[in-house]
């Protein structure tokens, strides 16, 4: 299998791996990311082992200029992130069954190695970063 | 779920690489020190169990938050030059 680092022309440089899985769904082992609108504000995770399996994720910081996710060191060398530039991050975002304002999981941010495509769901050891921020949508 | 009664200072070992000790017992709280490999991630419970509903609940909303998003979606800043 090539290097996807090395060879762009290798489709499978779009797959990320997340080796456990993610919270909920551990056998979710492969993912790729589609674009949904063409800001690249938001994509769609979606996985390669199960069609059915999906999620929109979003680049926190257009919302959240305060946001400041502390990767712990533990994940930060598994992962071999030793710069801020080596990871790519996005969260999750939900909307309510009933409608409402869409909110972004800040607290589980998904980090990945931007060079090796291996990343993980981390769970942030925040007390302040919210599961479910609304998204704000005021002007 | 199994079992088991400790007290401050004692430990259980799970499998063969971790380790639950009882450090202190302090009015309704309890100190609870793991040994565990690097690669064995630990959290609260109720953390945890919200992280997995919310990946739930994002996994149930796809097609409504696509939706969403393909009629305009919420604000954002103009997009920055990198």
């Amino acid at each position: 299998m090539s290097d996807p680092a090395t060879d762009p022309s290798d489709t499978d440089e779009q797959v990320l791996v997340f080796p456990e899985g993610i919270p909920g769904f551990p056998d979710a082992r492969r993912w790729v990311l589609n674009d949904l609108v063409d800001d690249g504000a938001f994509q769609l995770l979606q996985s390669l082992d199960d069609p059915d399996l999906a999620m929109v994720v979003g680049v926190p910081w257009l919302f959240f200029p305060d946001y400041a996710p502390e990767l712990p060191e533990p994940e930060r060398r598994e992962l071999g992130i030793e710069r801020v530039e080596d990871a790519v991050v996005f969260c999750s975002v939900s909307i309510p069954e009933g409608g409402g304002t869409p909110t972004m999981n800040l607290l589980g941010p998904f980090i990945v190695n931007r060079h090796t495509r291996v990343g993980r769901q981390v769970v942030l050891e925040s007390s302040t970063d919210a599961v479910r921020a609304p998204l704000p949508l005021g002007a | 779920m199994l079992v088991l009664t400790r007290r401050p200072g004692e430990s259980i070992v799970i499998g063969h690489d971790i380790r639950v000790t009882v450090l202190e017992v302090r009015g309704d709280q309890i100190r609870v020190g793991i040994d565990a490999p690097r690669a064995v991630k630990v959290h609260r419970e109720e953390v945890y169990r919200e992280i997995k509903q919310t990946n739930t609940e994002a996994v149930a909303s796809a097609a409504r938050a696509s939706e969403f998003l393909r009629r305009g979606g919420p604000p954002r800043p103009p997009r920055q030059t990198p």
